[in-house]
C-alpha cells in the first residue's frame, strides 16, 4: 500500500510518516501543493493525505486539481482550521474524510485503515478477542462461555474496541463514537463506561483484556497480536 | 408614556410656555379693551353733551326751552338708548332731565343737582335702581345771551362689563382649548421630528456584533440625524475592523497552537509505541500526553467560545423539542451519577420546543449536568427540569452540592475561572465548560443564571427564547424580567454579571 502525505511541516510529516512505516506502508511526502499534485498525478497512490495550508497552493486547489485526473484515489485532509465551512468546501471539492490537528495517531490509523478498505470494513457477525467472544447478530457477548450482561452503550464501547482489537482508541475517538462530540469536553464518561465494563468483562478473569495506556486511551487484546 | 422622552419633555416646555404666554396675552387684551372701552364711552358722552350744548342750547333765548326740550329728545332718545341727559340751569334749577330707559338700570331722577364746575368733567356715580352705575360727563356751559347752564350726560357701565364678560368667556374657554389643542399639535410634530432618530435607533439596535457589516441607513438631509448616522456608521465600521482582527488572530492563533500540539503529540505518541520503556518513563510520557490532550482541549473550546462570541460560528437552525433532548442526554448521563451514588432526576414532561442547533444546546445540558454531577458529594441529587414559561424555554438544573460563594458567582461564567483550584484540579476540565455555556446560550439569544447557597446547592437555569414565538420579543421580555428567585439568603447571577449591570449586558455581550 503506498500513501501521499503533502504536508508543510516538516515535523508534523516526520512522525506521520514514521508511524505510516512502522505499520508497513510505503510512504512519500511531499512539502508544498505544487509538488504534491505532481506526484499525486504522477504515481498511483492508494491514500493521499493532505494538509490544507499549503505554501503556493492551498489543499483546497490540489484537491480539486487532482479530481480532475483521478476521482477514484481516497483523500484525508488534515487541518489545523476547523471552521465547518471549510469541511463543507473540501468535502464537496472532493476529500473522503477531514481530521483535525491536533489529532491523536490512533484516530489517524483508524480513518487511514477505513479509508483503505473502502467499505470492506470488518462486519463479521463476530468478534473474537482471546476468550471474550461479541455476536453481532443477537448482540450478546461471552467470556469463557458464559454470557456477560451489558448495557447497550457498554455493547457498543465494547464492540468498538474490538473492532479495533490491538489498536489503541483515544478518549476522543470513543466519545464521538460511542456517544457524540458533546461528550467531548471535560466528561469523564469514557472512563467511567470502561471501568464498568471491565467490572464485567475483565474482573472475574485471571487475564485482563481492555488495557489503559496513560495519556493515550484504552484498547483490547489478549496479549497475542501485538 | 416616557416621561423622560425629549418629545415629553419638549411638548411639555412647549405648552407650558404657550399658556403662559396666552394668559399674558388675555389679561392684556382684557385691561386694554376695558380701558379702551370705558375711554370710548367717555369721548361719546363728551361728544354728546357738546353737541347738546353748541347745537341746541347756545341759542336758547332764541328758540326758548321747551324747543331744546324737543330737539334733544328727537336727536338724542336718551330713554331709548339707555342714556341719561340732564341740563341744570345756573341757578341750580332743572331745565331738562332724561326719564329712566326703558331697561330701569338707572333712575336719573335721583340724580344730585351738581354746583357748577370750572370745567368738563368726568365721574362715576351711583344711581338707585338697577345696579346702575353710571358714568356722568359734566360740562360747564355758557349760551350766546351769557346765561350758563350744566350739560350733563351719562351712560350706564353695563354695556362695557358686558362685553368684558363676554371677552372674559371667550378667552377662560378659548385658551384652554387653543393649549390642548396645541399640545396634541407639538406632540404630534415632535413626533415627526423624532421619528428619524427612531429609525436610526432601530436600525442601531440591530446591528450586533454578528452583522457589524451593516450600516444604517443615510438620509441625505443635511440635518444633525444625518451627521449622527455618519458617525454612528464610521463607529461601527471601527468596531468591524477590530471585530474582524480579532477573528483573524483566532483563526491563526488556532492554526499557530495546533500545529506544535499536532507534533508533540505525534511525537509524544511514537515514544509510548517503543517496547523497551521503562514503567517510570512509560508514566511520564503518558503524564505528558495528558496534558497534551487538555491543552488541545483548551484551545479548542477557546476557539469554539470565540467563534461563538464573534457570531462567527456556523449553527444548525432546526426546530426541535429540547425535552426529548434532554431526556436522552440525562439519560446518557446517568451512569456518572449512579457511580458517584448520586440520584438523577430527569423531570422533562411534555413538549417545549425551541429552534436552534441541537449538537450545541445539547452539551449546554451535558456541560451543566456533568457540572453538577462533579459537584454533588456522594448520596446527593441531581435534578434537571424542562419547561416552557410565557415565550421561553427553561431548563433548569439544581444539585444539592457544595455551592458557589457568593463573591465567585459574579465570575462563575467567566474563561477559566475556577472556584476552587485544589478542587476543580481534582475533577479535571479545562475551566471552559460554563463559558462555553454561557456563549452558546448567548448565541441562541438566550441566557444563563445561577444562584447558589453555600453548602446547600447550586441552580443553573437557561433561558431560550421558545419556537413559535417573536425571538426579539422574548428577548426583550428576557431582559425586562425581573428575577423572581432571588432573596437575602441567595445570590443571582446572570452569565457572570450582576443584576444591576443587566442593561450593560445586552449591550456589551448581546449587542455589541
Amino acid at each position: 500500500m503506498r500513501i501521499l502525505l503533502v504536508e508543510d511541516e516538516e515535523k508534523v510529516a516526520r512522525f506521520i510518516v514514521r508511524g505510516l512505516e512502522a505499520e508497513r506502508y510505503a510512504v512519500d511526502a511531499a512539502r508544498d501543493g505544487v509538488s504534491g499534485l505532481r506526484f499525486a498525478t504522477t504515481y498511483d497512490y492508494d491514500l493521499i493525505l493532505l494538509d490544507l495550508l499549503l505554501p503556493g497552493m492551498s489543499g483546497t486547489e490540489v484537491l480539486r486539481g487532482l479530481r480532475r485526473v483521478n476521482a477514484s484515489v481516497p483523500v484525508l485532509v488534515l487541518t489545523a482550521r476547523d471552521a465547518l465551512t471549510d469541511k463543507v468546501e473540501n468535502f464537496e471539492a472532493g476529500a473522503d474524510d477531514y481530521l483535525t490537528k491536533p489529532f491523536a495517531f490512533a484516530e489517524l490509523l483508524v480513518r487511514v485503515k477505513a479509508l483503505l478498505r473502502r467499505g470492506a470494513v470488518n462486519r463479521a457477525s463476530s468478534l473474537r478477542v482471546g476468550d471474550l467472544e461479541l455476536d453481532r447478530l443477537s448482540q450478546t457477548v461471552k467470556r469463557a462461555g458464559r454470557r456477560v450482561e451489558l448495557t447497550s452503550k457498554e455493547y457498543a464501547l465494547l464492540e468498538y474496541l474490538m473492532t479495533n482489537a490491538g489498536r489503541v482508541l483515544s478518549r476522543t475517538m470513543i466519545v464521538e463514537h460511542v456517544w457524540d462530540q458533546s461528550f467531548d469536553g471535560a466528561t469523564n464518561i469514557v472512563d467511567v463506561y470502561v471501568r464498568h465494563l471491565r467490572h464485567k468483562v475483565d474482573d472475574p478473569h485471571e487475564q485482563k483484556l481492555i488495557r489503559t495506556v496513560r495519556g493515550v486511551g484504552y484498547s483490547i487484546s489478549d496479549g497475542t497480536d501485538e | 408614556m416616557n416621561t423622560r422622552s425629549i418629545r415629553f419633555r419638549l411638548t411639555v416646555w412647549y405648552a407650558g410656555l404657550l399658556a403662559a404666554l396666552l394668559a399674558l396675552f388675555g389679561i392684556s387684551v382684557y385691561f386694554g379693551l376695558a380701558r379702551y372701552l370705558e375711554w370710548s364711552l367717555k369721548e361719546s358722552l363728551a361728544m354728546q353733551a357738546q353737541q347738546i350744548a353748541v347745537s341746541h342750547l347756545a341759542d336758547v333765548r332764541l328758540t326758548g326751552e321747551d324747543y331744546v326740550i324737543g330737539e334733544i329728545r328727537e336727536h338724542y332718545a336718551p330713554e331709548i338708548n339707555s342714556r341719561l341727559v340732564r341740563v341744570t340751569r345756573a341757578d341750580g334749577s332743572l331745565m331738562y332731565v332724561s326719564g329712566a330707559p326703558q331697561d330701569g338700570s338707572f333712575d336719573p331722577t335721583g340724580l344730585p343737582v351738581p354746583t357748577i364746575p370750572d370745567e368738563a368733567q368726568t365721574r362715576e356715580v351711583h344711581l338707585p335702581q338697577g345696579d346702575g352705575e353710571v358714568l356722568l360727563y359734566t360740562m360747564p356751559f355758557t349760551a350766546r345771551d351769557g346765561s350758563r347752564f350744566i350739560v350733563e350726560t351719562g351712560a350706564p357701565y353695563d354695556a362695557i362689563e358686558s362685553v368684558l364678560h363676554g371677552l372674559l368667556l371667550t378667552l377662560a374657554l378659548g385658551l384652554p382649548v387653543i393649549v390642548v389643542l396645541s399640545i396634541g399639535g407639538g406632540y404630534f410634530v415632535m413626533r415627526r421630528a423624532l421619528e428619524p432618530v427612531d429609525a436610526l435607533t432601530r436600525s442601531a439596535e440591530r446591528i450586533t456584533s454578528r452583522n457589524l457589516n451593516e450600516r444604517l441607513p443615510i438620509v441625505p438631509t443635511g440635518d444633525e440625524l444625518e451627521r449622527l448616522s455618519v458617525a454612528l456608521n464610521s463607529m461601527v465600521a471601527r468596531l468591524d475592523a477590530a471585530f474582524t482582527h480579532i477573528r483573524r488572530f483566532s483563526a491563526d492563533a488556532s492554526h499557530e497552537l495546533r500545529t506544535p500540539l499536532t507534533v508533540l503529540r505525534g511525537e509524544l505518541e511514537g515514544i509510548v509505541q517503543e517496547p523497551h520503556l521503562t514503567t517510570e518513563m512509560r508514566e511520564m510520557i503518558g503524564s505528558a500526553l495528558e496534558e497534551t490532550e487538555r491543552l488541545s482541549k483548551i484551545v479548542e473550546s477557546l476557539l469554539v467560545i470565540s467563534r461563538l462570541d464573534a457570531g462567527e460560528a456556523r449553527m444548525e437552525r432546526a426546530r426541535f423539542d429540547l425535552a426529548e433532548l434532554t431526556a436522552t442526554t440525562v439519560e446518557q448521563l446517568r451512569l456518572l451519577a449512579e457511580d458517584k451514588n448520586i440520584t438523577l432526576v430527569g423531570d422533562t414532561q411534555g413538549t417545549v420546543e425551541v429552534e436552534g442547533d441541537r449538537a450545541r444546546l445539547k452539551q449546554v445540558v451535558v456541560n451543566l449536568v456533568d457540572n453538577a454531577i462533579k459537584y454533588t458529594p456522594a448520596g446527593g441529587r441531581v435534578e434537571v427540569r424542562v419547561k416552557r414559561e410565557d415565550a421561553h424555554a427553561l431548563l433548569e438544573v439544581k444539585d444539592t452540592g457544595a455551592g458557589i460563594p457568593k463573591e465567585a458567582l459574579l465570575h462563575i461564567f467567566e474563561r477559566f475561572y475556577r472556584v476552587d483550584m485544589a478542587r476543580s484540579r481534582a475533577v479535571g476540565g479545562t475551566g471552559l465548560g460554563l463559558a462555553i455555556v454561557k456563549s452558546i446560550c448567548a448565541a441562541h439569544g438566550g441566557q444563563v443564571k445561577v444562584e447558589s447557597t453555600e453548602n446547600k446547592g447550586s441552580r443553573f437555569e437557561v433561558q431560550l427564547p421558545a419556537a413559535g414565538v417573536d425571538n426579539r420579543l422574548a428577548q426583550a421580555q428576557g431582559e425586562s424580567q425581573p428575577t423572581g428567585y432571588a432573596n437575602s439568603a441567595q445570590e443571582t447571577v446572570e452569565a457572570g454579571i450582576t443584576k444591576n449591570a443587566r442593561q450593560s449586558v445586552a449591550a456589551t455581550g448581546e449587542k455589541l
